[in-house]
């Protein structure tokens, strides 16, 4: 059989399209995760945010108990498991094989610790402090439920999301705002992950002139201080204990603030307020509607 | 049994934050007799006496058979304070119990000292009250407990600070005579006590300390009658002889000689 | 509760009996502690586990049994029992009935030095706390020692010396803790005490010291009543009470300063089982310090057993029990009393 010229180029095609193929093939199989085909079926989350994530890349199914403040989704498995006191027995009592627990819970190393006697896996979550840093928790908890394409589709969605949330409010200047914990007057910073939401608008934090009174981003602020600051809206996110802009109008000394005069107070639904699952687009559009109400007036 | 020998006091003294409180004392004690410290308050008894015991540090000389007694714990020597610190929750049988450590070694309960320690509580006139606790004895009762456990502990020497000062005239009695026996087994006696009269009554020797020395020491019957003791408290004593012989001492409302 | 037997004479003091019936009480209470849990395990099981046969039991209920269960037990024994033991021994010393083992600023030093290695921007400190937490203790009570000047020895001065430095170390930990409000849950529950954290490793420190401390106290707990007396009472008697009470304090404060580095700081037991012994048997003599550690190891493995089932999942932080479970026992011995013995 005689090559001619034409049929050569026609093999050389066909070879180059079979070879990425290969490539692309062989390339996908390496991201996905060798334990794809070993995935956890029974996964228990003790911490709400996780609860979330694990339902938004699909891996709900695998989930057979979820802690007792986990109430989102609402046909996530409840049980009377603690997120804040997690006891190891009554978690192994369930025969996991992956554990979700959260590093801020009381003796979080010990129960890792116990749990890695009882060889169950346990993946430690940490509270983030920047997007980017939640992101990455929805890509390690879709490496390791086998939802890696599910958790990146996840990511890139909220990532296009947000950014056109923060666009389109960018017509912001000169605002700042008090985000206020309780009624002693906590704040958070830019350091914080609320913060960082705040601080992507563009808008000054009041608290962070007290950054350095704590080094874990949450300053205890004086009346003095808010009050000759004047901050231009208020968030409250202390709505659960009582507080509104009724009650914070009320305080001593803060009848003349901006804020307090323009009606500039905003109440934080609570269920959205210290999350970092796929609701965070409702936090960030919550707070660009806040924002940009203010500026419209 | 007699027992020979002296305590000897040499040239000691004491000084307490700073203060001299004895100064040069010089006597010799007789083993196996009753002496009897006695002098207006501040004359530094109680001091003398807690130096004795060996729990105050001196200059000069104290020597009980051969040894310096400061520190020294060789020797079975029972201290009866005058107000002494009430341990709560301990009934009155295991208070004077604690008087057998010395002779049985701590912690142990010998057969011995338990029939010992019922026939001390009968003699004192606790055995009532063995099971109370000693909180809740009157002031009177906590004296004889005292003296019980200082019983108890079988001494070599006694050192008891005011005695009598908290009981009644029938207990004054008979706590005193039950010290006294101890006299017939040798054991050394001395007491501090504001009653001369009882003292004389008592003690065979008596030592007169006024502000930190001693003015005389001797025999009851001499010291007594001596223009020292008058002076030790002032000239505001009176000693009277009864038929019998007895002295009563008493004191006067001004300083005039009788 | 003195009789005389017929031959006339007073009945014993101290019976070695009670000591036996404390030791079977613990060893009744550890069983049952190793046998109860979130996991159910029967109790055959368990003690073929504990005996060394190894096959009955599945892989995981023999690792609940034996590296979470048992190290658990263990540690709750040995921090009851060194609470317990020193809480007595500070009462005696002391001459106060309310003295508990954190008297002398041990439980504020601790807490200051958990609180230091729990802030501070080195992560290694943060494994050291155990360390940390032991040291602080024991330089607490060594500061006031030497604040006390050359009344070191005396129970009052030491007393007050110690409220001292403890309302000072404080002070300092709650400052500490406003600068670094993401150390604030951490060292709240370590401050609220428990044994979560007990494993083979920290069970084999923490027995060593507090086996040492123990030693020491019982060898002198026959002694200790002297220092019942004032001390001249107490030097006739043949004790040296300057140096006796040292030696107490300083054995004393090795046991609650390791008990406390453990399991962080645990209330009540040293209060209230020195009474509870001493209610029940009528006695207040020391020789009983061997029957208060073991009737506080005892209370606080139950304690812990119930802080880890009665609000299963959950876990109850260990104070919580104790104080419940301590206070009516309590009051139920006070109230039992012959007589209300007041001074």
């Amino acid at each position: 059989m005689s090559l001619t010229r034409s049929s050569l180029s026609a093999i050389r095609g066909k070879a180059v399209v079979v070879a990425v193929a290969i490539a692309t093939i062989s390339l996908a199989m390496q991201a996905a995760p060798v334990e794809a085909a070993t995935a956890p079926s029974r996964i228990i989350s003790l911490s709400p945010s996780a609860t979330e994530i694990l339902f938004g890349i699909g891996a709900g199914k695998q989930v057979i108990a979820v802690d007792d403040n986990s109430d989102f989704p609402t046909n996530a498995p409840h049980s009377k498991l603690s997120s804040f006191t997690p006891n190891v027995e009554a978690i192994a009592a369930l025969h996991p094989d992956l554990v979700i627990l959260q590093s801020t819970a009381t003796k979080a190393s010990a129960v890792q610790a116990g749990l890695k006697k009882l060889k169950i896996a346990v993946y430690l979550e940490t509270t983030p402090n920047t997007l980017d840093q939640a992101y990455s928790e929805f890509t390690d908890l879709g490496a390791l439920t086998g939802h890696v394409s599910r958790a990146k589709v996840q990511i890139a969605v909220m990532k296009s999301k947000i950014s056109s949330i923060i666009a389109r409010a960018k017509k912001l200047t000169g605002v700042s705002i008090y985000h206020e914990l309780d009624n002693t007057l906590y704040s958070a910073t830019s350091s914080t992950f609320i913060g960082s939401v705040y601080k992507s608008f563009g808008v000054t934090n009041i608290a962070d002139a007290a950054a350095t009174a704590d080094s874990g981003g949450y300053p205890q602020l004086t009346s003095e201080y808010v009050v000759s600051a004047n901050p231009t809206v208020i968030f409250l996110d202390d709505g659960a204990y009582g507080e509104s802009p009724t009650t914070v109008a009320a305080r001593a000394g803060w009848s003349g603030l901006s804020a307090v005069t323009q009606k500039h107070i905003v109440v934080i639904p609570l269920d959205i307020a210290d999350r970092w699952g796929p609701r965070l687009v409702d936090l960030y559009t919550f707070i660009a509607n806040s924002l940009t109400t203010v500026a419209s007036k | 049994m007699m027992t020979s020998g002296f305590i000897s006091i040499s040239d000691a003294s004491v000084r307490l934050g700073g203060r001299e409180v004895l100064t040069d004392l010089n006597v010799q004690i007789p083993h196996g007799q009753w002496t009897c410290l006695v002098g207006p308050n501040g004359a530094g008894k109680t001091t003398l006496l807690k130096a004795l015991l060996g729990v105050r540090p001196y200059a000069g000389s104290i020597n009980d058979r051969g040894q310096e007694v400061f520190g020294n714990q060789n020797r079975n020597v029972a201290f009866v304070p005058q107000s002494p610190d009430i341990p709560q929750g301990m009934s009155v049988a295991e208070y004077v119990m604690l008087g057998r450590s010395k002779k049985d070694g701590w912690g142990k309960e010998s057969s011995r000292s338990r029939t010992l320690i019922r026939e001390i509580l009968e003699q004192t006139s606790l055995y009532g009250m063995h099971n109370s606790y000693v909180t809740q004895l009157s002031g009177g009762e906590m004296q004889r407990a005292l003296i019980a456990r200082a019983l108890a502990q079988e001494p070599e020497l006694i050192l008891l600070d005011e005695p009598t000062s908290a009981l009644d005239l029938h207990h004054q009695i008979s706590v005193l005579n039950n010290i006294e026996l101890l006299k017939a087994r040798g054991v050394t006696i001395i007491s501090t006590m504001h009653d001369i009269t009882l003292a004389a009554m008592y003690a065979q020797n008596i030592v007169v300390m006024q502000a930190g020395s001693i003015l005389l020491s001797g025999s009851s019957d001499f010291v007594i009658h001596s223009p020292e003791l008058r002076a030790a408290f002032d000239n505001r004593i009176d000693v009277f002889t009864l038929d019998s012989g007895r002295p009563v001492v008493i004191a006067t409302k001004d300083g005039t000689n009788s | 509760m003195t009789q005389t037997t017929n031959s006339g004479e007073i009945s014993r003091i101290w019976n070695w009996r009670i000591t036996l019936a404390s030791a079977i009480l613990l060893i009744l209470v550890a069983l049952a502690a190793v046998s109860f849990g979130p996991i159910h395990i029967s109790f055959l099981e368990i003690i073929k586990t504990l005996c060394g046969f190894n096959h009955s039991a599945s892989p995981q209920d023999r690792t609940v049994i034996l590296q979470l269960r048992l190290p658990r037990v263990i540690l709750g024994a040995l921090v009851g029992a060194a609470l317990a033991t020193s809480g007595a021994v500070y009462q005696t010393v002391f001459h106060n009935p309310l003295a508990d083992p954190y008297l002398l600023g041990a439980a504020s030093g601790a807490g200051l030095g958990a609180t230091i290695a729990l802030t501070s921007t080195h992560h290694n400190l943060t494994a050291l706390l155990p360390l940390c937490a032991f040291l602080g203790g024991v330089m607490a009570v060594l500061t006031s020692f030497f604040i006390s000047g050359k009344f070191f020895a005396e129970p009052n001065t030491l007393l007050l010396s110690g409220i001292a430095v403890g309302s000072f170390a404080t002070a300092i930990q709650t400052y500490l803790q406003q600068r670094h409000s993401d150390a604030l849950r951490p060292v709240y529950s370590w401050i609220l005490g428990d044994l979560t954290s007990a494993s083979w490793s920290v069970v084999a420190w923490s027995s060593i010291y507090i086996a040492i401390a123990l030693v020491i106290l019982f060898s002198i707990s026959k002694q200790l009543d002297g220092l019942m007396l004032s001390d001249e009472e107490a030097f006739s008697l043949g004790i040296n009470p300057q140096r006796l009470r040292i030696t107490a304090v300083c054995a004393a404060t090795l046991a609650t300063a390791t008990a406390v580095s453990a399991s962080g700081l645990i209330g009540f037991v040293g209060i209230v089982v020195p009474h509870l012994v001493r209610g029940v048997t009528r006695r207040v003599t020391n020789r009983s310090l061997l029957s208060i550690a073991l009737i506080g190891a005892a209370f606080l493995v139950l304690a812990d057993l119930g802080a880890r089932t009665l609000l299963s999942p959950a876990e109850l932080p260990i104070g919580v029990i104790t104080a419940f479970v301590g206070a009516p026992f309590f009051l139920f011995v006070l109230r039992n009393r012959r007589k209300v013995d007041f001074s």
